[in-house]
Protein backbone atom coordinates (compact mmCIF):
# COMPACT_ATOMS: atom_id res chain seq x y z
CA UNK A 1 0.00 0.00 0.00
CA UNK A 2 1.24 3.68 -0.42
CA UNK A 3 2.56 5.71 2.19
CA UNK A 4 -0.61 7.42 3.99
CA UNK A 5 0.30 10.51 5.79
CA UNK A 6 -0.57 10.19 9.52
CA UNK A 7 -3.04 13.18 9.32
CA UNK A 8 -5.20 11.77 6.68
CA UNK A 9 -5.53 8.51 8.54
CA UNK A 10 -6.24 10.34 11.71
CA UNK A 11 -8.99 11.98 9.90
CA UNK A 12 -10.32 9.05 8.63
CA UNK A 13 -10.68 7.22 12.23
CA UNK A 14 -11.63 10.37 13.98
CA UNK A 15 -14.42 11.05 11.57
CA UNK A 16 -18.14 10.66 13.58
CA UNK A 17 -18.99 9.60 9.91
CA UNK A 18 -17.03 5.71 10.54
CA UNK A 19 -19.13 3.42 10.36
CA UNK A 20 -18.65 2.08 14.04
CA UNK A 21 -21.80 2.74 15.87
CA UNK A 22 -20.18 5.66 17.47
CA UNK A 23 -23.90 7.54 17.58
CA UNK A 24 -24.79 4.90 19.79
CA UNK A 25 -22.40 6.06 22.27
CA UNK A 26 -22.19 9.20 24.90
CA UNK A 27 -18.99 8.41 26.65
CA UNK A 28 -21.13 8.00 29.74
CA UNK A 29 -22.44 11.70 29.54
CA UNK A 30 -25.97 10.40 29.24
CA UNK A 31 -25.59 8.38 32.53
CA UNK A 32 -23.96 11.56 34.50
CA UNK A 33 -26.69 13.61 33.16
CA UNK A 34 -29.28 10.95 34.51
CA UNK A 35 -27.53 11.81 37.51
CA UNK A 36 -27.75 15.71 37.72
CA UNK A 37 -24.29 17.01 35.48
CA UNK A 38 -25.51 20.11 34.00
CA UNK A 39 -24.29 21.60 30.66
CA UNK A 40 -21.54 23.69 32.63
CA UNK A 41 -20.44 20.85 34.09
CA UNK A 42 -20.03 19.35 30.85
CA UNK A 43 -16.14 20.58 29.84
CA UNK A 44 -15.08 19.70 33.96
CA UNK A 45 -16.62 15.77 32.96
CA UNK A 46 -14.39 16.06 29.60
CA UNK A 47 -11.02 16.37 31.77
CA UNK A 48 -11.84 14.03 34.56
CA UNK A 49 -12.30 11.58 31.69
CA UNK A 50 -8.89 12.92 30.12
CA UNK A 51 -7.74 11.97 33.77
CA UNK A 52 -9.41 8.61 33.95
CA UNK A 53 -10.51 6.89 31.91
CA UNK A 54 -8.93 8.14 28.84
CA UNK A 55 -5.99 7.12 30.25
CA UNK A 56 -6.79 3.09 30.87
CA UNK A 57 -7.92 3.54 27.24
CA UNK A 58 -5.51 4.91 25.29
CA UNK A 59 -2.80 2.79 27.20
CA UNK A 60 -4.45 -0.53 26.30
CA UNK A 61 -4.15 0.75 22.78
CA UNK A 62 -0.91 1.59 22.38
CA UNK A 63 0.11 -1.33 24.73
CA UNK A 64 -1.80 -3.76 22.57
CA UNK A 65 -0.01 -1.78 19.56
CA UNK A 66 3.05 -2.53 20.33
CA UNK A 67 2.54 -6.19 21.57
CA UNK A 68 1.13 -6.32 17.95
CA UNK A 69 4.26 -4.89 16.52
CA UNK A 70 6.49 -7.40 18.35
CA UNK A 71 4.32 -10.00 17.51
CA UNK A 72 3.73 -10.71 21.63
CA UNK A 73 0.46 -12.25 23.32
CA UNK A 74 -2.33 -10.05 23.27
CA UNK A 75 -4.32 -11.51 26.35
CA UNK A 76 -2.19 -9.71 29.11
CA UNK A 77 -3.18 -6.74 27.71
CA UNK A 78 -6.95 -7.73 27.68
CA UNK A 79 -7.02 -8.95 31.19
CA UNK A 80 -5.50 -5.50 32.59
CA UNK A 81 -7.65 -3.45 30.65
CA UNK A 82 -10.26 -6.06 32.38
CA UNK A 83 -8.86 -5.26 35.72
CA UNK A 84 -8.96 -1.38 35.83
CA UNK A 85 -12.38 -1.46 33.78
CA UNK A 86 -14.68 -2.61 37.14
CA UNK A 87 -18.11 -2.09 35.51
CA UNK A 88 -19.61 -4.76 33.78
CA UNK A 89 -21.42 -3.12 31.27
CA UNK A 90 -18.32 -0.53 30.53
CA UNK A 91 -16.46 -3.69 29.45
CA UNK A 92 -19.87 -5.14 27.69
CA UNK A 93 -20.11 -1.49 25.47
CA UNK A 94 -16.46 -1.78 25.04
CA UNK A 95 -16.31 -5.43 23.31
CA UNK A 96 -19.76 -4.24 21.51
CA UNK A 97 -17.80 -1.49 20.34
CA UNK A 98 -14.47 -3.43 19.70
CA UNK A 99 -16.41 -6.04 17.68
CA UNK A 100 -17.85 -2.75 15.21
CA UNK A 101 -14.26 -2.07 15.01
CA UNK A 102 -13.57 -5.26 14.12
CA UNK A 103 -15.49 -5.64 11.26
CA UNK A 104 -14.52 -2.34 9.78
CA UNK A 105 -10.82 -3.49 10.18
CA UNK A 106 -12.00 -6.25 8.59
CA UNK A 107 -13.26 -5.31 5.47
CA UNK A 108 -10.66 -2.46 5.28
CA UNK A 109 -7.25 -4.54 5.76
CA UNK A 110 -8.67 -7.83 4.67
CA UNK A 111 -5.11 -8.97 4.81
CA UNK A 112 -3.64 -7.81 7.53
CA UNK A 113 -2.39 -10.00 10.43
CA UNK A 114 -3.30 -7.26 13.02
CA UNK A 115 -6.85 -7.14 12.18
CA UNK A 116 -7.08 -11.00 12.14
CA UNK A 117 -5.10 -11.37 15.57
CA UNK A 118 -7.38 -8.71 17.52
CA UNK A 119 -10.64 -10.52 16.22
CA UNK A 120 -9.56 -13.89 17.14
CA UNK A 121 -9.70 -12.49 20.84
CA UNK A 122 -12.17 -13.60 23.07
CA UNK A 123 -14.36 -10.68 24.14
CA UNK A 124 -11.60 -7.72 22.63
CA UNK A 125 -12.44 -4.93 23.79
CA UNK A 126 -12.64 -1.49 21.89
CA UNK A 127 -9.09 -0.01 22.50
CA UNK A 128 -7.30 -3.67 21.56
CA UNK A 129 -9.62 -2.94 18.66
CA UNK A 130 -8.42 0.57 17.47
CA UNK A 131 -4.94 -0.98 17.97
CA UNK A 132 -5.48 -3.55 15.58
CA UNK A 133 -6.88 -1.04 12.69
CA UNK A 134 -3.86 1.17 14.07
CA UNK A 135 -1.32 -1.73 13.18
CA UNK A 136 -2.95 -2.23 9.83
CA UNK A 137 -3.12 1.31 8.70
CA UNK A 138 0.47 2.12 9.75
CA UNK A 139 -0.65 4.57 12.37
CA UNK A 140 2.15 5.54 15.39
CA UNK A 141 1.64 4.63 19.39
CA UNK A 142 1.43 8.74 19.85
CA UNK A 143 -1.23 9.18 17.51
CA UNK A 144 -3.33 6.36 17.99
CA UNK A 145 -2.96 7.38 21.91
CA UNK A 146 -4.40 11.17 20.80
CA UNK A 147 -7.05 9.62 18.36
CA UNK A 148 -8.40 7.82 21.90
CA UNK A 149 -8.52 11.29 24.10
CA UNK A 150 -9.72 12.83 21.15
CA UNK A 151 -12.71 10.66 20.62
CA UNK A 152 -13.80 10.28 23.62
CA UNK A 153 -13.88 14.33 24.15
CA UNK A 154 -15.74 14.54 20.70
CA UNK A 155 -17.99 11.37 21.87
CA UNK A 156 -18.89 13.50 24.78
CA UNK A 157 -19.25 16.72 22.66
CA UNK A 158 -21.96 15.36 20.19
CA UNK A 159 -23.70 13.89 23.00
CA UNK A 160 -24.15 16.77 24.77
CA UNK A 161 -26.04 18.11 21.98
CA UNK A 162 -28.78 15.55 22.09
CA UNK A 163 -28.97 15.74 25.84
CA UNK A 164 -28.59 19.27 26.94
CA UNK A 165 -30.27 22.37 25.21
CA UNK A 166 -26.90 23.80 23.75
CA UNK A 167 -25.33 26.15 20.90
CA UNK A 168 -23.39 23.68 19.08
CA UNK A 169 -20.34 26.28 18.60
CA UNK A 170 -19.79 25.82 22.54
CA UNK A 171 -19.85 22.31 22.30
CA UNK A 172 -17.12 22.60 19.91
CA UNK A 173 -15.44 25.07 22.18
CA UNK A 174 -14.93 22.89 24.88
CA UNK A 175 -13.66 20.26 22.40
CA UNK A 176 -11.14 22.66 20.97
CA UNK A 177 -10.44 23.73 24.55
CA UNK A 178 -9.40 20.63 25.33
CA UNK A 179 -7.24 19.68 22.72
CA UNK A 180 -4.13 20.04 25.27
CA UNK A 181 -5.13 18.16 27.80
CA UNK A 182 -5.90 15.64 25.33
CA UNK A 183 -2.15 15.83 23.52
CA UNK A 184 -0.67 15.80 27.09
CA UNK A 185 -2.84 12.21 28.22
CA UNK A 186 -1.52 11.17 24.84
CA UNK A 187 2.15 12.07 25.53
CA UNK A 188 1.81 10.17 29.38
CA UNK A 189 0.73 6.95 28.07
CA UNK A 190 2.30 7.02 24.15
CA UNK A 191 5.14 4.94 25.02
CA UNK A 192 3.82 2.19 27.09
CA UNK A 193 4.97 -1.24 26.32
CA UNK A 194 3.93 -3.72 29.46
CA UNK A 195 0.77 -4.33 29.98
CA UNK A 196 1.15 -4.20 33.80
CA UNK A 197 2.27 -0.22 32.95
CA UNK A 198 -1.05 0.48 31.94
CA UNK A 199 -2.84 3.80 34.08
CA UNK A 200 -5.01 1.97 36.75
CA UNK A 201 -7.03 4.94 36.54
CA UNK A 202 -10.51 4.22 36.96
CA UNK A 203 -13.26 6.35 37.54
CA UNK A 204 -15.40 4.71 40.36
CA UNK A 205 -18.32 7.03 40.13
CA UNK A 206 -18.35 6.68 36.17
CA UNK A 207 -18.39 2.75 36.85
CA UNK A 208 -21.24 3.42 39.10
CA UNK A 209 -23.63 5.31 36.90
CA UNK A 210 -22.61 3.36 33.66
CA UNK A 211 -23.91 0.14 36.24
CA UNK A 212 -27.15 2.22 36.66
CA UNK A 213 -27.38 3.13 33.46
CA UNK A 214 -27.44 -0.03 32.05
CA UNK A 215 -30.19 -0.96 33.93
CA UNK A 216 -32.18 1.83 33.01
CA UNK A 217 -34.89 1.32 30.55
CA UNK A 218 -35.13 5.08 29.14
CA UNK A 219 -32.10 5.72 27.46
CA UNK A 220 -30.92 6.92 24.09
CA UNK A 221 -27.18 5.75 24.34
CA UNK A 222 -25.90 2.29 24.91
CA UNK A 223 -23.56 3.85 27.31
CA UNK B 1 -26.57 -11.40 -8.07
CA UNK B 2 -28.30 -12.66 -4.88
CA UNK B 3 -26.37 -15.71 -2.94
CA UNK B 4 -27.21 -19.15 -4.45
CA UNK B 5 -27.32 -20.98 -1.27
CA UNK B 6 -27.72 -18.35 1.43
CA UNK B 7 -26.83 -19.64 5.06
CA UNK B 8 -28.39 -17.66 7.05
CA UNK B 9 -32.13 -16.92 7.04
CA UNK B 10 -34.32 -14.26 5.96
CA UNK B 11 -33.93 -10.62 7.39
CA UNK B 12 -37.26 -8.17 7.20
CA UNK B 13 -37.64 -4.99 8.00
CA UNK B 14 -40.37 -3.94 9.27
CA UNK B 15 -40.37 0.57 9.43
CA UNK B 16 -43.49 3.11 9.18
CA UNK B 17 -44.14 5.89 11.65
CA UNK B 18 -44.79 5.42 15.45
CA UNK B 19 -48.12 3.78 16.59
CA UNK B 20 -49.16 2.33 12.81
CA UNK B 21 -48.48 -0.86 14.30
CA UNK B 22 -45.32 -2.45 14.01
CA UNK B 23 -44.68 -4.11 16.93
CA UNK B 24 -47.91 -5.55 17.15
CA UNK B 25 -47.35 -6.99 13.67
CA UNK B 26 -44.09 -8.11 14.45
CA UNK B 27 -45.89 -10.09 17.60
CA UNK B 28 -48.79 -11.23 15.26
CA UNK B 29 -45.94 -12.62 13.10
CA UNK B 30 -44.32 -14.30 15.63
CA UNK B 31 -47.36 -15.98 17.07
CA UNK B 32 -48.54 -16.98 13.45
CA UNK B 33 -45.05 -18.43 12.44
CA UNK B 34 -43.26 -19.86 15.28
CA UNK B 35 -44.73 -23.16 14.79
CA UNK B 36 -43.12 -23.31 12.01
CA UNK B 37 -39.93 -21.50 11.77
CA UNK B 38 -37.43 -20.28 13.92
CA UNK B 39 -37.48 -16.77 15.09
CA UNK B 40 -35.38 -13.60 16.43
CA UNK B 41 -36.32 -10.41 16.81
CA UNK B 42 -34.46 -7.09 16.99
CA UNK B 43 -35.75 -3.74 17.63
CA UNK B 44 -34.35 -0.15 17.54
CA UNK B 45 -36.19 1.83 20.31
CA UNK B 46 -35.65 5.08 20.03
CA UNK B 47 -35.47 6.24 23.99
CA UNK B 48 -36.71 3.23 25.70
CA UNK B 49 -36.47 -0.54 25.28
CA UNK B 50 -40.39 -0.50 25.04
CA UNK B 51 -40.87 -2.49 22.22
CA UNK B 52 -38.48 -5.33 23.17
CA UNK B 53 -39.96 -5.39 26.45
CA UNK B 54 -43.45 -5.29 25.26
CA UNK B 55 -43.11 -8.78 22.73
CA UNK B 56 -40.67 -10.25 25.51
CA UNK B 57 -44.37 -9.47 27.37
CA UNK B 58 -46.10 -10.65 24.90
CA UNK B 59 -44.74 -14.51 25.39
CA UNK B 60 -44.35 -15.29 21.32
CA UNK B 61 -40.58 -15.91 21.88
CA UNK B 62 -37.86 -16.97 24.58
CA UNK B 63 -36.67 -13.04 25.88
CA UNK B 64 -33.58 -14.14 24.79
CA UNK B 65 -34.53 -14.12 20.82
CA UNK B 66 -35.42 -10.41 21.40
CA UNK B 67 -32.86 -7.77 21.62
CA UNK B 68 -33.30 -3.75 21.68
CA UNK B 69 -30.61 -1.69 19.96
CA UNK B 70 -30.15 1.82 21.26
CA UNK B 71 -29.79 4.45 18.31
CA UNK B 72 -28.45 7.27 20.01
CA UNK B 73 -31.46 9.44 18.81
CA UNK B 74 -30.53 8.64 15.19
CA UNK B 75 -33.10 5.93 14.66
CA UNK B 76 -32.83 6.60 11.14
CA UNK B 77 -28.40 6.47 11.13
CA UNK B 78 -29.38 3.07 12.59
CA UNK B 79 -31.33 1.55 9.75
CA UNK B 80 -29.57 3.61 6.80
CA UNK B 81 -26.44 5.02 6.80
CA UNK B 82 -24.71 3.40 9.96
CA UNK B 83 -25.80 -0.02 10.19
CA UNK B 84 -23.68 -1.36 12.45
CA UNK B 85 -25.21 -2.17 15.61
CA UNK B 86 -28.11 -3.58 14.02
CA UNK B 87 -25.76 -5.78 11.62
CA UNK B 88 -23.85 -6.87 14.69
CA UNK B 89 -27.01 -7.63 16.59
CA UNK B 90 -28.23 -9.66 13.99
CA UNK B 91 -25.52 -11.54 13.10
CA UNK B 92 -25.27 -12.12 17.07
CA UNK B 93 -28.95 -13.54 16.91
CA UNK B 94 -27.93 -16.00 13.69
CA UNK B 95 -24.98 -16.94 14.98
CA UNK B 96 -26.60 -18.08 18.45
CA UNK B 97 -30.04 -19.80 16.51
CA UNK B 98 -30.10 -19.95 13.59
CA UNK B 99 -33.18 -18.31 12.68
CA UNK B 100 -35.28 -19.05 9.50
CA UNK B 101 -36.27 -15.20 10.16
CA UNK B 102 -34.94 -12.37 12.16
CA UNK B 103 -37.26 -9.44 12.08
CA UNK B 104 -35.56 -5.81 12.35
CA UNK B 105 -38.22 -2.69 13.71
CA UNK B 106 -37.76 0.07 12.98
CA UNK B 107 -37.42 3.05 15.39
CA UNK B 108 -40.03 4.78 13.14
CA UNK B 109 -40.42 8.77 14.01
CA UNK B 110 -41.66 9.86 10.56
CA UNK B 111 -42.54 8.85 7.08
CA UNK B 112 -38.95 8.86 4.94
CA UNK B 113 -37.21 6.41 7.07
CA UNK B 114 -36.50 3.25 4.70
CA UNK B 115 -34.05 0.08 5.74
CA UNK B 116 -30.52 -0.11 4.03
CA UNK B 117 -30.54 -3.02 1.71
CA UNK B 118 -27.16 -4.30 3.09
CA UNK B 119 -29.30 -4.52 6.82
CA UNK B 120 -32.14 -6.45 5.45
CA UNK B 121 -33.52 -8.62 2.23
CA UNK B 122 -37.02 -7.36 2.51
CA UNK B 123 -39.03 -4.76 4.39
CA UNK B 124 -42.54 -3.35 4.93
CA UNK B 125 -43.36 -0.38 5.49
CA UNK B 126 -46.45 0.31 7.97
CA UNK B 127 -49.37 2.76 7.58
CA UNK B 128 -52.15 3.42 10.22
CA UNK B 129 -55.48 3.72 8.43
CA UNK B 130 -56.66 6.19 11.10
CA UNK B 131 -53.58 8.56 9.70
CA UNK B 132 -56.16 9.28 6.91
CA UNK B 133 -56.55 8.12 3.11
CA UNK B 134 -54.50 10.63 2.36
CA UNK B 135 -51.21 9.28 3.34
CA UNK B 136 -51.11 6.87 0.56
CA UNK B 137 -51.82 8.82 -2.26
CA UNK B 138 -48.88 11.18 -0.82
CA UNK B 139 -46.44 8.59 -1.27
CA UNK B 140 -42.89 8.49 -0.20
CA UNK B 141 -40.01 6.02 -0.56
CA UNK B 142 -41.25 3.47 1.87
CA UNK B 143 -44.82 3.98 0.75
CA UNK B 144 -44.35 3.41 -3.39
CA UNK B 145 -41.40 1.01 -2.73
CA UNK B 146 -41.27 -0.72 0.05
CA UNK B 147 -41.27 -5.10 -0.62
CA UNK B 148 -44.52 -4.92 0.85
CA UNK B 149 -47.19 -1.89 1.85
CA UNK B 150 -49.43 -2.53 5.40
CA UNK B 151 -52.79 -0.61 5.40
CA UNK B 152 -53.18 -1.18 9.14
CA UNK B 153 -56.02 -1.19 11.51
CA UNK B 154 -58.62 -1.63 8.92
CA UNK B 155 -61.20 -2.23 11.52
CA UNK B 156 -61.16 1.47 12.75
CA UNK B 157 -61.94 2.60 9.12
CA UNK B 158 -65.72 3.25 9.82
CA UNK B 159 -64.61 5.22 12.91
CA UNK B 160 -62.44 7.44 11.39
CA UNK B 161 -64.46 8.09 8.34
CA UNK B 162 -61.44 6.17 6.01
CA UNK B 163 -62.95 4.59 2.66
CA UNK B 164 -60.34 1.32 3.11
CA UNK B 165 -61.09 0.10 -0.40
CA UNK B 166 -60.12 3.79 -1.42
CA UNK B 167 -56.86 4.00 0.64
CA UNK B 168 -55.85 0.71 -0.45
CA UNK B 169 -56.73 1.39 -4.20
CA UNK B 170 -54.43 4.73 -3.76
CA UNK B 171 -51.51 2.89 -2.45
CA UNK B 172 -51.87 0.20 -5.19
CA UNK B 173 -51.65 3.08 -7.65
CA UNK B 174 -48.46 4.79 -5.90
CA UNK B 175 -46.57 1.37 -6.31
CA UNK B 176 -46.65 0.29 -9.35
CA UNK B 177 -48.41 -2.85 -8.40
CA UNK B 178 -46.01 -3.78 -5.48
CA UNK B 179 -47.78 -5.86 -3.01
CA UNK B 180 -50.63 -3.87 -0.49
CA UNK B 181 -52.12 -5.86 2.23
CA UNK B 182 -55.53 -3.82 4.01
CA UNK B 183 -54.76 -5.50 7.72
CA UNK B 184 -56.60 -5.87 10.72
CA UNK B 185 -55.67 -8.13 13.76
CA UNK B 186 -59.57 -9.30 13.77
CA UNK B 187 -60.01 -9.75 10.19
CA UNK B 188 -58.41 -13.79 10.03
CA UNK B 189 -58.61 -13.43 5.99
CA UNK B 190 -55.93 -10.10 6.03
CA UNK B 191 -53.68 -12.25 8.96
CA UNK B 192 -52.99 -15.30 6.34
CA UNK B 193 -52.29 -12.48 3.49
CA UNK B 194 -49.68 -11.48 5.82
CA UNK B 195 -48.20 -14.87 7.05
CA UNK B 196 -48.46 -15.67 3.30
CA UNK B 197 -46.84 -12.86 2.13
CA UNK B 198 -43.93 -13.62 4.51
CA UNK B 199 -43.67 -17.24 4.02
CA UNK B 200 -43.23 -16.93 0.65
CA UNK B 201 -40.38 -14.46 1.11
CA UNK B 202 -38.75 -16.46 3.18
CA UNK B 203 -38.98 -19.65 0.45
CA UNK B 204 -37.26 -16.41 -2.19
CA UNK B 205 -34.37 -16.13 -0.57
CA UNK B 206 -33.79 -19.58 0.40
CA UNK B 207 -33.81 -20.37 -3.02
CA UNK B 208 -31.60 -17.32 -3.82
CA UNK B 209 -33.81 -15.51 -5.53
CA UNK B 210 -34.47 -12.84 -3.74
CA UNK B 211 -32.65 -9.15 -4.30
CA UNK B 212 -32.80 -6.74 -1.64
CA UNK B 213 -33.77 -3.55 -3.44
CA UNK B 214 -33.70 0.03 -1.99
CA UNK B 215 -36.73 1.86 -1.61
CA UNK B 216 -35.61 5.03 -1.58
CA UNK B 217 -34.10 8.05 -0.49
CA UNK B 218 -35.70 9.75 -3.31
CA UNK B 219 -38.36 8.71 -5.77
CA UNK B 220 -36.68 8.04 -9.09
CA UNK B 221 -38.34 10.81 -11.60
CA UNK B 222 -38.83 11.49 -15.25
CA UNK B 223 -39.92 13.88 -17.38
CA UNK B 224 -38.65 15.64 -19.87
CA UNK B 225 -36.80 18.68 -18.81
CA UNK B 226 -37.52 21.77 -21.08
CA UNK B 227 -34.99 23.08 -23.45
CA UNK B 228 -32.00 25.60 -21.72
N1 LIG C 1 -57.70 -1.30 16.20
C1 LIG C 1 -56.49 -1.82 15.97
N2 LIG C 1 -55.47 -1.41 16.70
C2 LIG C 1 -54.23 -1.94 16.46
C3 LIG C 1 -54.02 -2.92 15.45
N3 LIG C 1 -52.69 -3.24 15.44
C4 LIG C 1 -52.11 -2.50 16.41
N4 LIG C 1 -53.02 -1.72 17.03
C5 LIG C 1 -52.81 -0.79 18.15
O1 LIG C 1 -52.06 0.33 17.70
C6 LIG C 1 -51.27 0.86 18.78
C7 LIG C 1 -49.82 1.03 18.35
O2 LIG C 1 -49.28 -0.24 18.04
P1 LIG C 1 -47.73 -0.58 18.12
O3 LIG C 1 -47.61 -1.97 17.59
O4 LIG C 1 -47.18 -0.29 19.44
O5 LIG C 1 -47.17 0.49 17.06
P2 LIG C 1 -45.63 0.85 16.68
O6 LIG C 1 -45.31 2.11 17.39
O7 LIG C 1 -45.67 1.04 15.20
O8 LIG C 1 -44.79 -0.31 17.09
C8 LIG C 1 -51.43 -0.12 19.93
O9 LIG C 1 -52.35 0.41 20.83
C9 LIG C 1 -51.96 -1.37 19.26
O10 LIG C 1 -52.75 -2.17 20.12
C10 LIG C 1 -55.18 -3.36 14.68
O11 LIG C 1 -55.11 -4.19 13.79
N5 LIG C 1 -56.37 -2.76 14.99
MG1 LIG D 1 -43.06 -0.31 18.25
Amino acid sequence: MDHVPTDLLLMLFADARLPVAGHTQSAGLEAAVQHGLTSAEVPAYMSARLATTVRVEAGTAVVALHRLDHELPLEPVVAAWAARTPSHALRRTSRAQGRAMNRLSASLWADGAAVRRVARLDGCPRPVALAGAAAAAGLDALSLARLVGYDDVQTVASASLKLLPLDPAAATGWVHDALPEVAAAAEDVAGLTDPRDIPATAAPQTEVWAQAHARSTRRLFSA
Amino acid sequence: MPDPSPTRGLRLGVCGPVGTGKSSLIALLCRELAGRMSLAVVTNDIYTDEDARFLRASGVLTPERIRAVETGACPHTAIRDDITANLLTVEELEEEFAPDLVLIESGGDNLTATFSPALVDTQVFVLDIAGGGDVARKGGPGIERADLLVVNKTDLAPHVGVDRDRMVADAEAARDGRSVIALSRTDRASVDALTAWVTAEVARHRAGELVPTDPGPMAAHSHDHPAA
